[in-house]
């Protein structure tokens, strides 16, 4: 029930923000308190009940929402980083910060429908849901060029989405499940066709894979990030709106295994090339939030190498990825807001020895900066590290060129930083604000906490890929994914903690100890 | 197959049609006596409503009863009728409160406009239960007729006289396609009611296969001329831009209802006995309409315009599930009352945005009225989307059962085609949100209230959200009973 409340309660609230309370204040007020209680909910998501009923019956279409292991964390860490964004956008925003606020909340409750949602049709609505609010954040309060890159966004989005409606659509009737619940479905439709499982694998892959955002299907994010609104916070909330590399792990590599195992190489191969390129790109950068676009871009090609090299560390290690660069990432995007309220301006040579004058900001920003370059001890190692781990076991040279864009990450990572805060400062700037500080505090105990702590997350992920694993088995590509992970004590060993749980799989499949399986 | 007795009028049937039919020849009296048209308005609601009440009895006792016909299976009163027959009631009322206000600021407040309504709509509900080929002509006989003078009722003004005039020539054209498409299949099979066409195609030993599937693509055309499927839709745009707007909303959503009603109820029952490229042909057609309706559509400026070809478009996605065939029926039903919320809604924000003469429904006038007019920015917002096919709005459920149907009836590319011309569609339906929201006008353009039209667009948008998020009841009471036709 949890889940239907994390859910129900951002969108009871857009309305009320929407409808009545376009004052700042009342937008504050209410924003605050919907994602502080959507917030405490989440904390108790992992492990709670269940919600299905049907929703067209006579059609399979039921609304099934299930706090899974990856879906849980990935709602945990969203809701944490919606409270300071909600706060920035609040005050930040000039006019009509209530419909702005109202926007984020609508999308919020879109992205914890896409990430609980149980059932395939509930699962592609709520990725609808979302996209609708973002669209409107960008087009109504985005800067000069909005009008091109909401196009742009409107046809790449859309164009996948529908593709991958095909498939949705063609999957129910081609299986015969009895319903499109993810148990129903996952008993029936391993046991497809090869050729089936191929080009429905491929339809849902080009919706997923604009949502990664894989090259080249990347182009939307770079004006996307570029013409949103310079708070930063719609940009946060397309950080949280990457969740491409959540639909392959848990529905389109799951139901169609064999059609994963033949396309994955490809995709494997574009996400190292989105990794490089994305890394290459970002040095070249002299706007800030091109940069940042396109730095978090070499991220998603991170993520997208852990998934597709259908291993289960690198799947672990992509999902825990995808969680905290919402924390790093989205940390950044605020901090390019920040910064752009100093200065008006997202040019980089407009910047340069802004540590003298505000030495805080200048210290919070490089921790930021540290997490989002992959310093181990903070959030985004743990994922980076077990995604190229796990392409390394199939593909060792693939990971090997893809480990090339985190060394690239270090350089254009501390570059950046030096033409921020270091050097000769034209003109002093104030320190960082409480409204600021407030802004960031969050996000950093965020982000030590995974970067300290990742075993319990961790183990809510695996519970999850080891499910899928166990029970793809059945079908011939299981063996992949349940293939032996020799490393990961040593990943715990050169980080002083118990990183891997114990309970990963030593030996080849492991069975299925919840009612999620049911492949045999 | 030999005729029921003679006498099996079944008056009970009748009722919804009767009451419809009471109210239009009272309020046609009225007209004799009163300059005023709104005593009829409000007499035209309160038939619908009793309509309504007389229909829903009719549905609950056929859920317990069984489906039911009058004359011989020569009018059917099933569930998936009696469900459209709410559809067209809907529709009515809706058109109803869009023309309240309307007609006396654009100066076309005659006393005949709403008995010309309740007739036309009193056709539409016949042409659902025909269940024989001369009853489905005069029921698109009483509803086109009134149509044809409701285009043009802007007197003097050439393009609502062009409208009319364009509306009734090739109306009259496809009625004799249609008459000469009966013929044939009388000649071939003997007889008019789809029961006895249906038993002489299945029996053994059929002579003239080719004739009667000759008469079924000529009953086609004509259906598909009245349904805008191309190549058969080209009056589509020019007739519904032409006529006022009211009429237009009233056109666009009960004369398709009725259209589509008998056009599944024909391609369910009769089609599958007939020669296989009869639906082939219908497949072609369909694909056609879908990729012709969504292209011109992005070319428009014109609002109006725009909203003429999607009504196109949106006929390709309902000829999907007509192709379906009797799997297909449900997704029509649920797909016209989605279609009838959101059209209804989208032309009367329309009406209300451009001028009183129905000019200026250029992109421009949009521009800014998510400022100016939030309310009206808001609902038009979700129609756009709805029409768009965005989850979890009613458009979105309705595209998901008619390619679920074509799907799984084998029609995979079309679905295919149908997909992707809905990013067309998106495109431009969106275009008119962009405006909305994200540009400012060039001058501050006017915004007409209209109470009853507002009534009109909440109660669209409501329908709109309502049936999307909560898709079953609708589902249900349209899947409750059985067919009449599919059980002999």
């Amino acid at each position: 029930m949890i889940a239907l409340f994390v859910l129900v309660i951002p969108v009871v609230f857009a309305v009320v923000t929407g409808l009545g309370g376009a004052r700042r204040s009342a937008a504050l007020a209410f924003g605050l308190f919907s994602t502080l209680a959507t917030f405490v909910l989440t904390l108790f998501l992992y492990g709670s009940s269940g919600i299905s009923v049907p929703w067209i019956p006579g059609f399979g279409v039921t609304f099934t929402l299930e706090p899974t292991g990856a879906g849980s964390v990935l709602t945990l860490v969203a809701a944490l980083v919606m409270i300071p964004t909600v706060v920035m956008a609040a005050r930040r925003v000039e006019r009509s910060p209530g419909a702005f606020v109202a926007l984020m909340l609508l999308m919020q409750a879109g992205l914890s429908g896409i990430f609980l949602a149980h059932d395939l049709v509930l699962f592609y609505v709520s990725w609808e849901f979302a996209l609708i609010p973002s669209m409107l954040l960008l087009g109504a309060f985005g800067r000069e060029k909005r009008r091109a890159a909401v196009l742009k966004y409107l046809v790449y989005a859309i164009g996948g989405s529908f593709l991958m409606l095909i498939s949705i659509l063609a999957i129910k009737p081609l299986s015969g499940a009895a319903s499109y619940r993810f148990t129903d479905l996952m008993s029936v439709t391993p046991h497809l066709a090869a050729a089936t499982q191929v080009w429905l694998f491929v339809g849902l892959a080009i919706g997923m894979a604009v949502k990664l955002p894989l090259w080249p299907l990347h182009s939307w994010l770079i004006d996307f990030n570029e013409q949103n609104h310079p708070s930063g916070a719609a940009d946060v909330m397309g950080t949280l709106y990457k969740v491409g590399g959540f639909g392959f792990f848990a529905w389109a590599i799951p139901l169609l295994p064999v059609g994963a195992e033949r396309v994955g190489p490809v995709l494997l191969v574009l996400s190292v090339v989105t990794a490089l390129y994305g890394a290459i790109a970002a040095a070249a950068q002299t706007d800030i939030k091109r940069l940042l676009a396109y730095a978090s871009l070499s991220h998603m090609g991170i993520v997208g190498v852990g998934i597709f090299g259908l291993h289960l560390a690198g799947l672990n290690g992509a999902i825990f990825l995808l969680a905290a660069q919402m924390l790093s990432t989205g940390g950044l995007f605020l901090v390019s807001g920040m910064l752009y309220q100093r200065r008006h301006s997202f040019d980089l040579d407009r910047f340069g020895g802004l540590a003298k004058s505000a030495p805080a900001l200048a210290a919070l920003s490089l921790f930021v900066l540290f997490t989002f370059i992959g310093v181990p001890g903070l959030a985004n190692f743990p994922g980076e590290f077990l995604s190229l781990l796990g392409a390394y076991q199939h593909h060792p040279w693939l990971a090997a060129a893809a480990t090339l864009s985190v060394v690239a990450a270090g350089v254009y990572g501390v570059n950046f930083y030096q033409r921020l805060y270091q050097g000769q400062e034209h003109e002093a700037t104030h320190e960082i604000g409480t409204l600021e500080a407030f802004a960031l505090i969050p996000l950093i105990a965020g982000i030590l906490w995974l970067g300290i702590f990742p075993s319990p997350q961790l183990q809510r992920i695996q519970v999850q890929s080891r499910l899928i694993a166990a029970t793809t088995t059945s079908a011939s590509a299981g063996a992949l994914l349940a293939a032996p992970l020799p490393d990961t004590t040593t990943l715990a060993g050169a980080k002083g903690g118990p990183l891997a749980p114990p309970s990963l799989p030593g030996e080849g499949p492991v069975a299925p100890d919840a009612p999620l399986g049911g492949g045999q | 197959m030999s005729f029921p007795p003679a006498l099996d009028i079944h008056w009970a049937n009748l009722t919804p049609e009767l009451a419809l039919l009471i109210t239009a020849a009272i309020t046609t009296l009225f007209a004799l006596f009163q300059r005023n048209s709104r005593s009829s308005a409000w007499l035209g609601l309160i038939g619908a409503a009793v309509a309504a009440a007389l229909n829903a009895n009719l549905f609950v006792q056929h859920r317990v009863s069984g489906a039911s016909s009058s004359f011989g299976l020569r009018f059917i009163a099933d569930t998936p009728g009696l469900a459209l027959n709410f559809v067209i009631l809907l529709g009515t009322a809706l058109a109803i409160l869009v023309s309240y206000d309307y007609l006396k600021r654009s100066d076309l407040d005659h006393p005949e406009y709403y008995p010309l309504i309740l007739y036309s709509a009193t056709g539409a509900m016949i042409m659902v239960a025909a269940g024989d080929l001369v009853t489905l002509l005069l029921g698109l006989e009483i509803m086109s007729l009134p149509v044809y003078v409701l285009a043009a009722w802007r007197q003097g003004a050439r393009q609502s006289e062009e409208a009319g005039m364009k509306y009734f020539l090739l109306g009259a054209f496809g009625s004799a396609i249609l008459i000469y498409g009966a013929a044939l299949t009388y000649g071939a099979t003997g007889s008019f009611v789809y029961a006895d066409i249906i038993a002489a195609l299945q029996a053994s030993g059929f002579a003239a296969p080719l004739l009667a599937t000759l008469g079924g693509a000529l009953v086609l055309s004509g259906l598909a001329f009245k349904a805008a499927i191309a190549p058969f839709h080209q009056w589509a745009p020019d007739v519904y831009t032409g006529a006022p707007t009211s009429v237009t909303t009233f056109m666009s959503v009960v004369v398709k209802t009725a259209a589509f009603a008998a056009l599944i109820r024909i391609a369910s029952t009769i089609y599958p006995g007939m020669e296989p490229w009869l639906m082939t042909t219908l497949a072609v057609l369909v694909g056609l309409t879908l990729v012709v309706g969504n292209l011109a559509a992005l070319l428009q400026t014109g609002v109006k315009r725009m909203l003429a070809y999607s009504a196109v478009a949106h006929a390709g996605y309902l000829g999907l599930a007509v192709l379906a065939g009797a799997s297909g029926v449900r997704a029509v039903a649920w797909y016209l009352a989605a279609y009838t919320f959101m059209n209804v809604g989208a032309f009367a924000v329309l009406m209300l945005v451009s001028d009183a003469n129905d000019h200026g429904d250029e992109l421009e006038r949009f521009a800014g009225l998510g400022r100016r007019r939030p309310g009206l920015a808001f609902a038009m917002t979700l129609f756009m989307l709805s029409l768009g096919g965005i989850p979890p709005l009613a458009g979105f459920t309705g595209k998901i059962l008619v390619f679920q149907a074509a799907i799984a009836s084998g029609y995979t590319v079309l679905a295919v085609i149908g997909i992707l011309t809905s990013v067309v569609a998106l495109v431009y339906y969106f275009r008119v949100v962009t405006y909305m929201y994200f540009r400012e006008p060039e001058s501050e353009l006017p915004a007409y209230h209209s109470p009853a039209a507002q009534v009109a667009i909440w109660a669209a948008a409501l329908g709109t959200v309502l049936l999307g998020v909560f898709p079953g009841w609708w589902y249900g009471l349209v899947s409750s009973g059985q067919q009449l036709l599919a059980r002999i």
